[in-house]
């Protein structure tokens, strides 16, 4: 089933052109949002949230005409915003009941599934003490659970580790893992952490300057085009980089003297003994790695630039 | 986190997607306004001047107790009984007190707590949202104005022991609370609307009153005219009794204009919230 369906796209703050010509197509699943600050992933999610109309193009969230008036998408989406966005004087029971009325659940029902809720993100012991005075990483479960609490078929998680200690994110990231399996409800992820996206999505959505300019799928990193390999060498390194490059491999200095090659699937490993001893240069460390989504990442975001 | 042994479950209810999405805003906005520290005192101080006026209705309808003749020929109109109630000094101050207590925070803290991305996630437009606001601080606003207004034709019903009231004046006992309280309500949350300090909105929402009658009082005393009342909202709320109740009394224009304020200055009050919540949703 299609989630969402977006046809270029366009919004600006003034002269700022925060997203341009955006077209998307997300069937079921869980994706993951990347892109530097100012790409316009909160821009994006903005826009799917209907809290920014679209100077131009059109789009569809789960059937519904982002145009819509009354906004009844809404009613199937969960939100996690970034911000610390909390409804004072109430405890944690009390907030994510009250939020699940607001999405239309009927009060006794959205009181017991608050409890429920609460008890999932490990709240249990702290839903009756005041949102305000709640730890960060106990916020953010909060704002997990109130988005939950209707049990959405579309989940947008801004930033969802965003202060979080290593424990609590580990905890957060295995959450999002769990609601991922219930194939029912979509997840829309957007982060700066690339570790948070690999583990947890499906597929990747890499965002620059206002725009959508890669999509990968995460199982299929691995399978990319080139092989990654890390190595250091010694002796006349310059004749042997001007050899890698003008076969036009990708190369990156890595730190303490190593370098990452980026050799292409169909070469064998050899050929790069090979023009070692040519240049006359000893590889003295040689390891291959595998292809992460910070090489997509970094590569995707370096052809943009190209461009 | 020990509590996953049995994994994300969803829920198989129905959700409602009627009309009617701004009355959890409002139950919850009473529960809070009700828990709050010295809302019973608050209350308790509006709810005085009902009890007076009680007092004063049984004894005007007592013309035997001489000793308060002069209350009995003051309360001798029903139209000064219930313009009296509505307008006098005390309980117009009460009321704002009233509306500071229980409209200065609803949308200040939403502001401060950057409330609004967990409101507008859900299905509701900026209408739901603000009527949800709206109708919290006229609740309470009427349960002091109309809702006594009400009892207290009822006590009068019981003690003459005869209906015996106009259309008129009763459409004016009803409406003029109305009136009153939607242009209070709107003023407190417009203000409350341009600071995220529910302090600084209070302090402010009481200077509107104090800096409108200071200023309408020193125009009124330079210039002579009485239309320089318009610039305060207690006197403008005292011309709108004359409106309503057809009092002799009055300021030297025409009643129906503290009217037309009313319904102007509600407009505008109006139209900031509008403007302010849909910059915030943003």
């Amino acid at each position: 089933m299609e989630i969402i369906r977006l046809e270029q796209i366009a919004f600006s703050y003034g002269p700022v052109q925060a997203l341009c010509d955006v077209s998307l197509n997300l069937e079921e699943g869980v994706f993951g949002l990347l892109g530097p600050n100012g790409a316009g992933k909160t821009t994006l999610i903005k826009v799917l949230l209907g809290f920014l109309k679209p100077a131009a193009g059109s789009g569809n969230i789960l059937g519904t005409s982002l145009a819509n008036e009354s906004k009844h998408f809404r009613f199937d989406i969960g939100y996690m915003p970034e911000s610390d966005s909390l409804i004072p004087g109430l405890d944690a029971v009390s907030l994510t009941a009250y939020l699940g009325e607001l999405s239309g659940m009927p009060r006794n029902e959205a009181i017991k599934r608050a409890h429920e809720v609460l008890y999932y993100v490990g709240l249990d012991e702290s839903r009756y003490r005041q949102v305000h005075t709640y730890s960060t990483g106990m916020k953010q479960r909060l704002k997990l659970a109130q988005a939950l609490v209707h049990d959405p078929q579309l989940l947008l998680l801004d930033e969802p580790t965003s202060g979080m200690d290593p424990q609590g994110r580990k905890d957060m990231l295995e959450l999002i893992h769990d609601i991922s399996r219930k194939r029912s409800m979509s997840i829309i992820i957007s982060s700066h952490l690339l570790a948070d996206v690999e583990s947890t999505c499906e597929q990747a959505l890499i965002m620059a300057k206002g725009r959508i300019i890669a999509r990968e799928t995460i199982a299929h990193i691995d399978r990319a085009e080139y092989t990654p390999l890390e190595i250091k060498v010694t002796g006349e390194e310059s004749r042997f980089f001007a050899a890698l490059e003008s076969r036009q491999w990708r190369i990156e200095a890595g730190e303490r003297g190593l370098w990452r090659i980026f050799l292409p699937r169909h070469e064998p490993t050899g050929i790069l003994f090979r023009l070692a001893l040519d240049c006359g240069v000893q590889i003295r460390h040689f390891r291959q790695s595998r292809t992460t989504l910070e090489d997509v990442f970094m590569r995707a975001l370096g052809e943009n630039d190209d461009h | 986190m020990t509590i996953r042994e049995k994994g994300y479950s969803g829920w198989d209810g129905e959700l409602r997607r009627g009309r009617g999405r701004w009355l959890p805003i409002f139950r919850q906005g009473i529960r809070s306004v009700f828990r709050k520290k010295y809302a019973k005192l608050v209350f308790a101080l509006c709810s005085s001047t009902f009890v007076v006026f009680l007092a004063a209705i049984y004894i005007a309808t007592k013309p035997e107790l001489k000793m308060m003749a002069e209350l009995v020929r003051m309360f001798s109109s029903d139209a000064a009984i219930f313009n009296t109630f509505y307008t006098n000094g005390f309980h117009f101050w009460m009321l704002i007190i009233l509306s500071l207590f229980s409209g200065a925070e609803l949308i200040a803290d939403d502001l401060k707590f950057k409330s609004f991305s967990l409101y507008f996630a859900r299905p509701l437009r900026k209408v739901d949202y603000l009527l949800g606001k709206l109708s919290i601080v006229y609740f309470y606003l009427l349960l002091f104005t109309l809702a006594p207004g009400v009892l207290l034709v009822l006590a009068k019903i019981i003690f003459a022991g005869s209906f015996s009231l106009q259309p008129r004046l009763l459409a004016g006992i009803l409406l003029f609370p109305l009136l009153a309280a939607l242009t209070m309500s709107l003023l407190a949350l417009a203000v409350s609307s341009l600071s995220t300090s529910s302090k600084l909105t209070r302090v402010f929402i009481f200077l509107v009153y104090m800096f409108g009658n200071s200023l309408a009082e020193i125009l009124k005393h330079v210039f002579g005219s009485d239309w320089f009342y318009l610039f305060s909202l207690q006197k403008t709320v005292e011309q709108l009794g004359v409106f309503f109740f057809g009092s002799k009394t009055g300021w030297a224009y025409p009643p129906w204009v503290a009217a037309a304020e009313m319904l102007l200055l509600s407009a505008l009050f109006a139209f900031i919230l509008m403007r302010r919540v849909r910059i915030a949703e943003a």
